[in-house]
């Protein structure tokens, strides 16, 4: 063999060797779109969520897990009982990034400027009247109404404090932050990376086992992110495609962790239009989705049947709450009833497109459909295509169903039951296009006693859905159930709904 | 005709191109179905949140002075704020470009390395089996699409060799551990310029796949062009003279043939470069790769119009300049070519 020859092979192995050594405590979060979207805290209401809640935090953290509250900025907090004052006593000693100390004033000032500049998700503070400062660290809310304000201050979205003196919207949107969290921006290259470091004075410290830094990386390619958790170079993804989790599975250097989420697949009929503005047409369509067909072959089994239109795991979801079933004899029936035994009407159902699973839910609907002698039309549209379809002036000339996800802004029942199906002088998102009164006011009293009687509040969701299900104006299919993938080596991971794709990397180590 | 008559009457033509495009591109992006208010505020906006961002993003005026009011500042350098990154377009394109540049450099600099003398052989060597290997590597490269490859390629160096990293531009801790020093944007100049070695062999190792992926186009034009253009110009009768005279056939072909044939060869060359920068939109997303294209495909999904805007015109500018230039460099080299 040539010398020449064995200097190259040398080359080569040296070339592929170079540049692995010691890792520094670093972890690695891959995620399939632009991680920084809005800079402003005030602002926050897409992707960022995700590095925010590692730089900022709110006065406290909700676990719907036990469905309790977490002490963050916030050490106690208290109600009056007409749950139309909250006082907050804050923590003592707490640091901005900026060096500026936590004190009432500033609470009360990033919440006002976040309600003021009325972007993103602020309308949830909209119960709030008045914030007072009862002293350095004491915070007051007096609100217009009941509401639970506990679970609004601990909000994924609109709920962060930050440094007055650092509050400039320019300042922000350069890529700056002013946040109480345990990690600080070092770099950011838009499209690229976000490195976040960690933020000495933080005030849970630092003993014990943390990265030092974070990166969060945007990798759209889902089998580049699933190659690159299992060759080590990321520690994280929050969503890959089933078939790329399946076929994770048997990796031992990975796990997959699944979770319920607080978001389901809706189907919402067009109760304007006939001929789903009838009823029994509305139960026979509720009966010939093949709800375990579809978790079983487009989710693989991540999800579960919807029983109601609140998800699973959230307060709200009951098992008092009536569930329809696949059954294609009762849907002849209904549709028998409605004057229309052998089917014979066509319907539009638009969904975004791109969406895998939702275009093979209508696929599959699509079969069971035909069956009874009803055309389904699928249409997948870009979402803002798909909203303006739902909100044409004429009722006629909108989809006869709209399948798409909802979730919360905030972990509250009262989204997935006023959005969709509460009586709207304009539409938003009632693409039912439904309206009740009785239900109107159910829903109503129910989020007033949110925030006193939370057992009492269940009880009218409870009754409100029941509602639902009777006449129909739409269908939850399935509760999805969040696959994360991530490197068996990081300990300490807890995923948590209510901040969705959160990972909280204070809470996070690596174990060799 | 003097040179500068044509060049002044080129550019002109070519300000009418721009226009043309810009106008068509604005109309294109406005007819297809889309709410960039929406995407402006979020998927929750309330109405008033909605009519807001009407107003800022100029959506309530007509369509007419939507396009005069955009162009006016694009004029100025103002190139309008992307819906979806919520940054100046110009910022942008600015922070991407370098990553596209040095990956389509590389890969133009594979394709000409390996493709002209694959092509110089292949016609050389006509009908012979180093032929037929030349025109199903120019075949191949055509017709494999990038982004297939791009996975192949992955999985064989990256997954299972284990040879060459999966993707990105370089290896984030790399950098964290050697800064780098930003001067070009071009990684390989910059840690070339500020000493970095480290992260100089981490890019190049970076470059590898996504490179070699890309030049696959190139590379086979090349070798198409280069085999086609010879073999025409060695039937051509001084050919068969210089033969004739005894002399040698390297002499033939590298001082005669050669250099009449490549005149074609360079004008392909230069119209893919300004291919390939629409062409990295499959290979930047499969590799993570920073750059221009993947921030065109993402602009394009969610119909982020300033930003389509924006690459829309720089590949046309980049298109147009490339003709005009390798026009004018072909007939100061080729004195037969007149120019009109």
């Amino acid at each position: 063999m040539s010398r020449a020859f064995l200097l190259a092979l040398f080359g080569i192995v040296a070339f592929g060797l170079w540049g692995l050594g010691a890792q520094p405590n670093v972890a690695v979060y891959v995620y399939n779109s632009e991680v920084m979207i809005f800079w402003d805290p005030s602002d926050t209401y897409s992707n960022e969520i995700i590095a925010m809640n590692n730089m900022y935090e709110q006065l406290i953290r909700y676990d719907p897990l036990t469905d309790s509250f977490q002490p963050v900025l916030a050490e106690s907090y208290e109600k009056s009982a007409d749950g139309l004052t909250w006082t907050f006593y804050l923590r003592k000693g707490v640091k901005f990034h900026t060096g500026n100390e936590l004190t009432a004033e500033a609470v009360k000032f990033s919440i006002e400027r976040t309600i003021e500049r009325g972007m993103g998700a602020s309308y949830i503070w909209a119960p709030v009247e008045e914030i007072e400062v009862v002293d350095r660290y004491t915070v007051r809310f007096h609100l217009k109404y009941p509401a639970p304000l506990d679970l609004i201050a601990s909000g994924a979205y609109a709920a962060f404090v930050f440094d007055p003196e650092y509050s400039d919207h320019e300042w922000f949107a350069a890529g700056n932050d002013s946040g109480t969290g345990p990690y600080t921006v070092e770099a950011w290259k838009p499209g690229d990376y976000l490195i976040l470091k960690k933020f000495d004075d933080y005030w849970r410290g630092w003993e014990g086992k943390h990265f030092d830094k974070v990166i969060f990386k945007v990798v759209p390619e889902p089998s580049t992110r699933r190659l690159m958790l299992e060759a080590g170079t990321a520690d994280y993804t929050n969503m890959l495609p089933i078939t790329e989790i399946e076929a994770l599975k048997d990796n031992p250097e990975v796990e997959i962790v699944t979770t319920p989420s607080f978001q389901n697949l809706l189907a919402l009929f067009n109760t304007q239009k006939p001929p789903l503005d009838n009823v029994l047409v509305r139960r026979a369509l509720a009966y010939t989705i093949p709800y375990q067909d579809i978790i079983e072959g487009v989710r693989f089994g991540y999800a579960r049947q919807s029983r109601g239109v609140v998800p699973y795991g959230l307060w709200g979801y009951s098992d008092r709450v009536k569930q329809y079933t696949y059954s294609l004899e009762a849907a002849r029936f209904y549709l028998a009833q409605a004057g229309y035994p052998e089917g014979g009407f066509k319907l539009l159902l638009t969904h975004v497109a791109g969406d895998e699973d939702e275009r093979r839910v209508a696929e599959l609907w699509k079969s069971t459909l035909a069956e009874l002698g009803i055309e389904l039309e699928i249409r997948g549209m870009p979402w803002e295509a798909q909203v303006e379809l739902g909100q044409a002036p004429d009722p006629t000339k909108r989809q006869d169903i709209f399948l798409f996800y909802w979730w919360p802004d905030y972990p509250h029942p009262h989204s997935f039951l006023r959005e969709m199906f509460g009586t709207r002088d304009e539409i938003l998102f009632n693409f039912t296009y439904y309206s009740n009164p009785v239900f109107d006011e159910l829903i109503a009293r129910a989020e007033e006693l949110a925030g006193i009687d939370r057992t009492e509040a269940i009880n009218l969701y409870v009754e409100a859905q029941n509602i639902l299900m009777e006449e129909a104006p739409g269908v939850a299919i399935y509760d999805l159930k969040y696959a994360r993938a991530k490197r068996t080596s990081l300990k300490g991971y807890v995923d948590n709904p209510a901040y969705p794709h959160v990972v909280f990397w204070y809470e996070c180590w690596r174990e060799e | 005709m003097g040179i500068y008559v044509y060049v002044t009457r080129r550019l002109f033509l070519s300000l009418i191109v721009l226009c043309g495009v810009s106008i068509l591109t604005f109309l294109l992006t406005r007819v297809v179905p889309s709410r960039p208010e929406i995407l402006w505020v979020g998927p929750r906006a309330t109405a008033e949140q909605i009519a807001k961002a009407r107003e800022i993003l100029g959506l309530d005026k007509p369509l007419y002075q939507q396009y005069l009011m955009y162009i006016g500042a694009f004029v100025r350098g103002d190139w309008g704020i992307s819906i979806r990154t919520k940054q100046p377009v110009l910022r942008d394109i600015g922070s991407r470009l370098p990553a596209s540049l040095e990956l389509i450099l590389v890969s133009m600099f594979l394709a000409v390395l390996f493709g002209l003398p694959l092509g110089i052989l292949s016609a050389a060597k006509a009908g012979t089996v180093l032929d037929h290997l030349g025109r199903l590597v120019s075949v191949a490269g055509v017709a494999l699409p990038a982004f297939w490859l791009g996975m192949i390629l992955q999985l064989v160096f990256a997954k299972e060799l284990k040879l060459l990293p999966l993707a990105e531009r370089v290896d984030t801790i790399t950098l964290l551990l050697n800064p780098l020093k930003h001067i070009t944007g071009f990684y390989l100049i910059d840690s070339l310029l500020s000493g970095n070695f480290v992260v100089f062999i981490d890019a190049l190792k970076h470059l590898v796949l996504p490179a070699v992926t890309l030049s696959t186009y190139p590379l086979g034009l090349t070798v198409r062009m280069a085999r086609a253009t010879l073999l025409e110009v060695l039937g051509e009768d001084y050919i068969r003279t210089a033969r004739a005279y005894g002399l040698r056939e390297a002499k033939v072909l590298g001082k005669y043939a050669l250099k009449n044939a490549l005149g074609p060869v360079i004008t392909v060359l230069a119209l893919t470069f300004a291919y390939s920068l629409a062409a990295t939109f499959l290979v930047e997303s499969v590799f993570a790769w920073p750059g221009l294209g993947r921030y065109a495909s993402e602009a394009i999904m969610v119909v982020d119009y300033p930003a389509i805007m924006g690459i829309t015109m720089l590949v046309a500018f980049t298109y147009v300049a490339l003709n005009l230039v390798v026009d004018v460099m072909l007939a100061v080299l080729d004195p037969r070519i007149r120019l009109e």
